[in-house]
């Protein structure tokens, strides 16, 4: 596929450097995915708080994506295979410009295109249906070795869950990447440490996470996913890895920036009234 | 329309490589290579069978463009689906067993529902295999059919393979191919036929029933009605190789005219084309006389082609049977 416009830079990343803006956006999408999810009840507040940063950091920084074409062929892709992660994700977007940020008044309502678990419905920057977990990753590759196959520019960036991987086509998925050298891709583990049962290595022991994918021979870095300078570091030495695929093992803070929540591994937490008020307070919202 | 007939050799898998039968003639392989020469979006994906699934014939002319994916069948429908979503067609390949069951709930997923280029292509069909019940895919049919966006194909031998290639390119979506073995091809020629996409094939007239059949029971469809011949009954034969979606028209054409159908299928009853059928006669008011040849709702074991076939009640004598049956 030509990349002309792609090489001379038509939509270059924000590369929002400074670790203070990127934290006052993470903060605003926090703030948004309370008011999003509290009233409704139904979503993610523990998943979305602790991944806050991550999305920002790729939204903001690090992905090239053009909010007037976001179908543009030569995009980096987005791949959320947490795809239940999506309240802050819709934040995210609408925040980013790259969904109308009046959709969000029908999160999770009938009929509306922001599902619980993010649907196509919504259009081209929902890159696949990954509801049924364990999946992204394999779409990711082949999006890898199609992009590569075609010379894009275009990088291939893929949140999973540390749940999530205790899924067997995931490591599937993990060989191949190394097979075909895929270093267009990079992988993010969201190591929050929980899944619908509790803590994941009480579940299913997963640790060490960043040696397994080291084994599988792919570029491994481990870092704070709450620290923008380390992922902005790691996104930069993955797009600097040349023959083979990066995975950065982020270990996230579930509740993140709210101390009344942080650290409670609540897979569906529920908040309310008074709970959300002295929440948004906590995450600077000067509303309240 | 030349149907050929099995050899008392022939086992439809890998294992015939062994059973000097001859040069491979590849149908598939070249069929697909060709189209792929035509339009660049073709990639062709693989699971650890290239030689049984004809695309070392691929892998061998357009290395480019062919993916050894290792046995992960999983990962190769996520890989395809993938793939399709930066404007490939994907073709993805094993034994029908496993590009299917295997990897249902990622065909769905990343196939059916977002309706993309993935065209999954298996190859040993229902009993015609040697590996045991394993390897035998006797309810793939059904729940392919059940898949929303999903076409079904079942070519009924190397004949139709290369129309089944554009059959499949003419869909923009996730398409099922169910495919018999062409080993068995080599020692005879191979005379193109066509396929496509919700047609069926008369390929005999008949005035006192119909059989439906497809896939490797289209052989014994027109053997069985010549035996009818000799019983005095004169029966038209289909080849339906669009399972889904059904040639209707045909179908109910042929059913008004003769009053009796036979369906006949390498698969279990429940869910194939004799229940597509019969979907079809019940809900336009068509009662008939009406008998599916197919497995019996049972799981089988490994043996010959032959030995299964005569032993779970896919050959002629079956179908004659069921149609005397169905008159009687």
């Amino acid at each position: 596929m030509p990349s002309s416009d792609a090489a001379a830079g038509r939509q270059p990343a924000p590369r929002i450097s400074d670790p203070e803006v990127l934290h006052t956006i993470s903060q605003e999408l926090r703030r948004d995915l309370i008011k999003m999810i509290a009233p409704i009840g139904q979503g993610y507040v523990q998943q979305g708080l602790g991944a806050a940063d991550l999305f920002a950091s790729l939204y903001f920084s690090e992905m090239r994506l053009d909010p007037d074409d976001p179908a543009w062929p030569d995009r980096d892709r987005f791949v959320l295979s947490t795809a239940h992660n999506s309240g802050i994700f819709y934040a995210t977007l609408a925040k980013r410009g790259l969904i109308d940020a009046a959709l969000i008044e029908g999160y999770c309502k009938d009929g509306s295109p922001l599902e619980i678990n993010t649907s196509e419905r919504l259009g081209p920057v929902i890159e696949g249906s990954f509801g049924s977990l364990g999946q992204g990753l394999s779409v990711a590759v082949g999006m890898a070795c199609a992009l590569k196959r075609k010379g894009s520019p275009a990088r291939v960036y893929v949140v999973l869950g540390d749940g999530e991987i205790q899924e067997g086509q995931v490591w599937e998925a993990t060989l191949a990447a190394a097979h075909f050298e895929l270093d267009n891709l990079c992988l993010i583990v969201d190591l929050n440490n929980i899944q619908v049962e509790g803590h994941t290595d009480k579940v299913m022991r997963m640790e060490p996470v960043g040696e397994k994918w080291a084994a599988f021979g792919w570029h491994t870095i481990n870092c704070d996913g709450n620290d923008h300078e380390e992922l902005l570091t790691a996104f930069a030495k993955a797009r600097a890895t040349a023959g083979e695929p990066t995975c950065i093992v982020a270990k996230t803070l579930v509740g993140k920036g709210s101390p009344l929540l942080e650290g409670i591994l609540a897979h569906n937490i529920k908040l309310d009234r008074q709970t959300t008020e002295q929440v948004l307070a906590e995450l600077g919202d000067r509303t309240q | 329309m030349t149907v050929g007939k099995r050899s008392d050799l022939e086992v439809h898998d890998f294992m015939t490589r062994v059973s000097g039968m001859g040069q491979h003639p590849k149908p598939w392989g070249k069929a697909l290579t060709k189209a792929a020469l035509e339009d660049e979006r073709i990639v062709c994906l693989c699971a650890d069978l290239a030689a049984p699934t004809e695309t070392d014939y691929f892998r061998d002319h357009l290395p480019e463009r062919f993916y050894q994916v290792g046995i992960a069948e999983a990962n190769m429908i996520g890989m395809a689906a993938g793939m399709a979503r930066t404007g490939d067609i994907a073709f993805v390949h094993s034994f029908c067993v496993f590009a299917t069951k295997r990897c249902y709930d990622q065909i769905s997923m990343q196939a059916a529902y977002p309706r993309q280029n993935v065209k999954i292509i298996g190859f040993i069909p229902g009993l015609s295999t040697y590996l045991g019940v394993t390897h035998q895919a006797i309810e793939d049919v059904a729940i392919m059919r059940a898949l929303p966006n999903m076409v079904v194909l079942e070519p009924s031998g190397p004949e139709q393979f290369a129309s089944a290639v554009q059959a499949a390119l003419s869909v923009d979506g996730p398409v099922y191919l169910r495919m018999t073995s062409s080993f068995g091809a080599a020692h005879r020629e191979i005379v193109e036929q066509p396929l496509e996409v919700g047609k069926g094939y008369l390929l005999r007239d008949g005035t006192d029933g119909v059989i439906i059949a497809t896939g490797m029971m289209v052989a014994e469809a027109l053997e069985a009605a010549d035996r009818l011949v000799e019983k005095g009954v004169d029966v038209a034969v289909i080849n339906m190789s669009s399972i889904k979606p059904l040639d209707e028209e045909l179908i109910l054409r042929m059913v008004r005219k003769t009053g009796t159908v036979v369906t006949a299928e390498n698969h279990t009853i429940i869910g194939g084309l004799g229940s597509a059928v019969g979907d079809l006669l019940l809900e336009t008011g068509n009662v008939c006389r009406f008998r599916r040849v197919g497995i019996a709702d049972t799981f089988a074991e490994g043996g010959t082609t032959n030995f299964l076939f005569d032993k779970y009640g896919l050959r002629a004598a079956n179908i004659v049977n069921a149609f005397v049956e169905a008159r009687v």
